[in-house]
């Protein structure tokens, strides 16, 4: 056996059901406000990746970048290549994602191009979380009802994402483009915050993308 | 009613809005544009509530925040009641309903002010301290007294129709008030491009701008307002918060701002935009590069005889309402002064049309611009004079004016009754010093102004002053101040402020204040009516010089004494007065005296503000297992395990929790039950070094555990006590899967990472949580093999996947890692799988398991089925004072360990070591039917005298319905070397529970059942 197990975890055939499932989302799909000034899409189902290592390493920087094609992003950033993602979590920690079912075969490759000798971790964190997507005029105004974090463009322009406060709990916030912002929510947690989210977000209008 | 008082022009009112309210029962009109106090002066009300001590009749004095008396109860219905707003503070709208907090039975004919003179001895000074504090078993019979007869006013009894909101801001500059030198500084500062929150706790900006007679640029200083407020909004990184007051200045330049978004619309918000609620209030929670403090000054009200009649006014809010409101509170107006800058309320007057009948000024020679036009208008100026009583009931009738010496404190005329309706009074003015003391900053007095102002402070204000706050009075010297403020803030924060035009302001001479706050009388203090200090609380300055004699010399013990600067005002408007009253009592220096403290909140914020929207159904994260919707479909009842919510058990039709459990607990004992895991904390640990760091955390060895194995593990603290427990599996040889208690998984995995960061950063491991990402769900009974082999291509032969194993395969089609542990004693597999199936899988288990009778269980069967087998749960049978020998479980701990781990030395601790600890045993009640309470203390003697010995407590109590008896876990001293003795609960009730100290493990103590 080698030193670590890796696992398929995915099934092939079976739907999943995303943390929101619930919530009817689809359901909601063209029924919220026009003129809405906030836009929320949840990006389902994805693969999750918690990447560990040491950024200083050229052994270890040069595996992700030849597995990934992006380089290790810098601290509170966020790379992107095509639909995947890479950021940066904590000095030795990056989240990818990945699209839905190449989470298994990421693992395997980033696990051979960063080879046996180095010290590393991929953990798949698929199931456990789930991605938001937030877009539109006032979706900065509502994420200042929401957490303490500077949403302003000159502390948080585009590509920078950070872990905060968020309500009473906490979460990941990507900023992806001028408008849109993505929420990284941990999957326990993902109605408290859908329910903060339709409240923070009804003055300004709510209205649920597919 | 018609509005006596309204002139017939003039005002910031909109004339053509006219707006019904009630007051006390009465329907008035005012207009828009109007505070409540300004309707109810335009109305010619007078008594506007009855003091606090002495129920005395009482009128409005000011015209901001400081206002003492028109604290009134608003709202027309029961759940949207308000109470203790100033009605200075509240816009009018139409409809608004209000009423006196105080005053009972009602204001105008009040019992208590018939027994005032009575009240007033059943209350002197000290009151508090004597009374409340001996004896305090009578506290609730003097508050219910003290709360109905000061009627502070009521919360409401229903549910507050409105919602509240918070948000966070972030900005370079905030600038708090917009008078003429916040205006001047957030220009300042918006022109660099910096960002600036412009915040000021009125209905629109402009502060002493709105009423002043003085011009800008030749022009009335609103057009200067206005033009001003136009350029601030085409800044887009400026913020203008109106109806906004900065009520808190906190550390690291955090500041709190109270908005008030729909309170000028009506009694409840409107709905908004998307036909959504708005926020009633919003706190804004600001963090500032810098603060520019520009709150100006609250005028100071002379201390004389009678000080408290309807009809004695500061003399500001007297040219507040005749010029920002059009109103005139009166026909024929006194005015006292120390000061010239007091004199334009008697020019105001006059341009009013109104008498002015005298004006006693206690400087012996002013010669001031505006105290020469007063004159040549042909008022008469007495000087080195004052007023020093009053006369009337519920309206001034008459002042009695007197030459006074003010050093001697000697009254040196025998003065004469001048009659009059209005008395306006102005002893100077102090700088809002609050929020600059905030966070422990001394305010510093300045002799030459007679004023406090805001102290050098401890430096963790980030703050600059501009304007009356910082001791600078002149209107042109506060813009320009002002203005430099903001270029300063703004340089301050990494922006470069552009140079700006300062309007142009008149040239007038003003001479000095001198010193007055309480204006002498013939009689001494304690025996000369009443010269009231504060206004709201019902302090005198006899009753500060009582304080004085008695004693309290600090201002904060003559504060409590007294009460002075208590309630909704807090002291804006007398402390100053009272403290300089006691230094002069105690023949020292005002400054020798000192402040009290100044603490947020600057005006009262109503809870629902503070809570914002974390209420309801948002008041606490919930969190769910990726099988909430099916347990809520079946029935089950939840119990809170930290912020999750798992089933607690799952009733049948007419069954009690007791029923229940007894049910599902013979179903796993007799054949299979299903329960959801998924909350344990599970942490992925992966890297060459995993197995020692294992070794290092848990008391236990691991270095021999092999691949496919799983292990039981007990954590501790330094100190050799208890911290979590759980089992953890070798899924590869670097590579394992860690788990915690439900409510101990974020706290082991910080606690993992503290230590790999601090101590030993050289081992080569990574943590990760993957807690939510796999969804756990246990079969348990003697049937649960039968069942999983119908849906997993695992092969579960008993010897091929034996107990404290684990393995992969699918299971319902999906891929599972199954881990055979259990924490019930009988045969249990943990499925886990990806959380996203897991609701599937669960389905499927379901469906496969009728044959089976396959039940789903909650935690209270969890419970018990594991306290049968003596399984401890960490935080219940644990509290942070018990070791592992204490739990009996010296077989978890690894002594021979060649490296320390966290525990061994702190477990080995003489103490630690005793053999009369409190050991954790088995207790089995004599009577099988009586369960004893969790928590229950416990004796060895029962017919001993209070206080008894205690020697321990029962940890864990269950009815059991596989054994048939109650039984209990509990720690009793020395209770391992105790088996077969008894111990005794006494109760509450006087019954006692006798039960006899056994073994913790009831049932299968060889651990058959889960080995098979």
């Amino acid at each position: 056996m080698t030193a670590v197990n890796v696992y398929k975890q995915r099934p092939d055939k079976i739907e999943g059901q995303s943390p929101l499932h619930h919530a009817g989302l689809a359901e909601l799909v063209g029924k919220g406000k026009s003129g809405a000034g906030v836009h929320l899409r949840e990006k389902k189902l994805l693969g999750h990746l918690t990447l560990r290592g040491d950024a200083k390493d050229p052994a270890f920087a040069g595996g992700v970048h030849k597995a990934l094609g992006v380089e290790l992003p810098v601290a509170l950033t966020l790379v992107a290549n095509g639909s995947l993602s890479l950021q940066w979590l904590a000095p030795d920690e990056w989240l990818l994602i990945v699209p839905r079912g190449e989470e298994f075969a990421t693992e395997k490759r980033l696990r051979e191009a960063l080879g046996n000798e180095l010290h590393y971790a991929v953990v798949n964190v698929s199931g456990g979380q789930t991605l938001l997507e937030l877009s539109g005029p006032k979706v900065r105004e509502m994420l200042m009802k929401s957490t303490s974090y500077d949403v302003h463009p000159s502390n948080f322009p585009v590509g920078k994402a950070v872990g905060t406060h968020f309500a009473k709990t906490q979460l990941v916030i990507r900023h992806t483009a001028e408008e849109t912002w993505e929420l990284v929510v941990r999957r326990s947690f993902a109605d408290y915050i859908w329910l903060w989210l339709q409240d923070a977000s009804a003055e300004f209008g709510l209205a649920i993308e597919a | 009613m018609s509005q006596v008082n309204r002139l017939s022009r003039g005002g910031r009112i909109d004339r053509s809005q006219p707006l019904t309210f009630t007051f006390n029962g009465e329907t008035y009109q005012g207009y828009a544009g109007d505070t409540l106090a300004a309707a109810l002066l335009a109305n010619g009300v007078d008594v506007i509530g009855r003091s606090f001590k002495y129920s005395r009749p009482r009128g409005i004095v000011a015209a901001g925040a400081e206002e003492p008396n028109a604290v009134l109860q608003i709202g027309s219905r029961e759940e949207t009641q308000i109470p203790n707003v100033r009605a200075t503070q509240q816009a009018l709208y139409s409809g608004l309903v209000a009423a006196s907090t105080n005053g009972w039975p009602s204001v105008n004919n009040d019992l208590m002010g018939i027994l005032g003179k009575v009240g007033g001895k059943m209350m002197p000074p000290g009151f508090y301290y004597k009374t409340f504090m001996y004896p305090s078993s009578l506290w609730m019979t003097y508050e219910k007294y003290i709360r109905k007869a000061a009627g502070l006013g009521r919360a409401p009894l229903e549910n507050d129709p409105d919602i509240y909101d918070h948000i966070n801001q972030h900005c370079d500059v905030l600038v708090i008030g917009a008078g003429p030198a916040g205006l001047a500084a957030a220009l300042a500062a918006g022109r660099s491009g910096a960002r600036v929150i412009l915040a000021d706790e009125q209905e629109e900006f402009g502060g002493s701008l709105l009423d002043t007679r003085e011009t800008l640029d030749g022009k009335p200083a609103a057009e200067w307002v206005a033009k001003v407020v136009a350029e601030l909004k085409t800044l887009p990184e400026v913020t203008l918060l109106p109806r906004a007051t900065v009520n808190g200045y906190h550390d690291h330049n955090f500041l709190t701002i109270h908005e008030r978004r729909t309170d000028h619309l009506g009694e409840t918000a409107p709905l908004g935009a998307f036909s959504a609620p708005q926020a009633r209030h919003r706190v804004h929670r600001v963090r500032a590069g810098r603060v520019v403090l520009a709150a100006g000054a609250h005028e100071r009200p002379l201390v004389y005889a009678n000080n408290d009649v309807p009809g004695n006014m500061l003399a500001g809010a007297v040219s507040t309402y005749v010029r920002r409101y059009g109103v005139a509170p009166g026909k024929k107006l006194v005015l006292a002064t120390n000061n010239d800058y007091a004199y334009r309320t008697a020019l105001d007057w006059l341009d009013a049309g109104l008498q002015v009948v005298a004006v006693a000024d206690a400087r012996s020679n002013p010669r001031g611009s505006w105290v020469e036009e007063v004159r040549s208008r042909g008022v008469r100026v007495l000087t080195g004079s004052s007023v020093i009583d009053v006369r009337g009931g519920k309206r001034v009738e008459a002042a009695r004016v007197a030459a006074i010496d003010p050093v001697a404190m000697k009254v040196t005329s025998p003065g004469e009754w001048l009659d009059c309706d209005l008395v306006a009074s102005s002893g100077g003015y102090s700088p809002v010093v609050h929020l600059a003391s905030h966070l422990g900053g001394r305010p510093e007095w300045r002799e030459d102004i007679l004023a406090f102002v805001p102290g050098e402070g401890n430096g963790l204000q980030k703050r600059i002053d501009a304007g009356a706050v910082n001791g600078v009075f002149k209107l042109g010297d506060v813009i320009a101040n002002g203005f430099e403020a903001g270029v300063k803030a703004a340089a301050e924060t990494g922006f470069k402020a552009t140079a700006g035009d300062l309007p142009r302001t008149e040239k007038r001479v003003e001479e000095a204040a001198i010193a007055l706050f309480q204006v002498p009388h013939e009689k001494p203090t304690a025996r000369a009516p009443k010269q009231f200090v504060d206004l709201q609380n019902d302090v005198t300055a006899a009753g500060i010089e009582l304080a004085t004699r008695e004693g309290f010399e600090s201002v904060e013990h003559v504060k409590r004494y007294t009460a002075l600067g208590f309630g909704t005002d807090q002291g804006k408007l007398g402390n100053i007065n009272g403290l300089a009253i006691a230094a002069r009592s105690m023949g020292i220096s005002i400054p020798q005296m000192g402040t009290t403290m100044f603490r947020p909140n600057y005006t009262p914020v109503t809870f629902g503000a503070v809570a914002g929207r974390h209420c309801g159904h948002l008041f606490e994260p919930k969190r769910y297992t990726a099988m909430q919707a099916w347990h809520v479909a079946n029935g089950a009842e939840f119990e809170d395990v930290g912020q999750w919510k798992r089933p607690w058990y799952f009733p049948k039709k007419g069954e009690d929790l007791h029923a229940a459990v007894a049910r599902e607990c013979l179903a796993v004992r007799n054949s299979v039950g299903i329960l959801d895991a998924s909350t344990l904390g599970k942490i992925d640990i992966q890297g060459p070094d995993a197995r020692e760091f294992l070794n290092r955390v848990y008391t236990n060895a691991w270095t021999k555990l092999d691949v496919g194995k799983a292990r039981y593990g007990l954590m501790c603290k330094e100190d050799g006590m208890v911290f979590d427990d759980g089992v953890t599996a070798c899924l590869a040889d670097n590579h394992f899967l860690m788990t915690t208690t439900t409510g101990g998984a974020a706290r082991v995995l910080q606690w993992l990472e503290l230590y790999h960061q601090t101590e030993w950063p050289e081992l080569k491991v990574y943590f990760t949580s993957v807690t939510d990402h796999w969804a756990t769900m246990t079969l348990s009974g003697p049937n649960s093999r039968k069942l999983l082999a119908e849906v997993t291509d695992i092969d579960l032969d008993k010897d091929g996947f034996p107990f404290m194993t684990w393995k992969e395969g699918n299971v319902a089609g999906v891929p599972a890692r199954v881990f055979r542990i259990s924490f019930t004693g009988e045969l249990s597999y943990e499925v886990n799988v990806q959380a996203d199936y897991a609701l599937g899988v669960w389905e499927k288990l379901i469906e496969a398991g009728k044959k089976y009778d396959l039940t789903p269980y909650g935690t209270e069967t969890m419970h018990v089925l594991r306290a049968e087998k003596g399984f401890i749960i960490v935080g219940q049978d644990t509290d942070a004072s018990v070791t592992p020998d204490d739990l009996n479980m010296g077989w978890c701990v690894g002594r021979t360990k060649p490296f320390s781990w966290i525990g061994w030395r702190g477990m080995n601790r003489e103490d630690c070591l005793r053999e009369d600890r409190k050991q954790l045993v088995g207790l089995k009640p004599i009577d099988p039917l009586k369960v004893l309470p969790e928590g229950a203390q416990l004796v060895f003697d029962p017919k001993q005298s209070i206080p008894m010995t205690m020697v321990g407590h029962v940890t864990s109590s269950y009815m059991s319905a596989t054994m048939g008896h109650s039984f209990a876990m509990a720690v009793v001293k020395g209770g391992l070397k105790r088996m077969g003795e008894r111990v005794f609960a006494p109760l509450a009730d006087g019954s006692v529970i006798e039960a006899e100290i056994v073994s913790s493990v009831f049932y299968d103590p060889k651990g058959e059942r889960q080995n098979v």
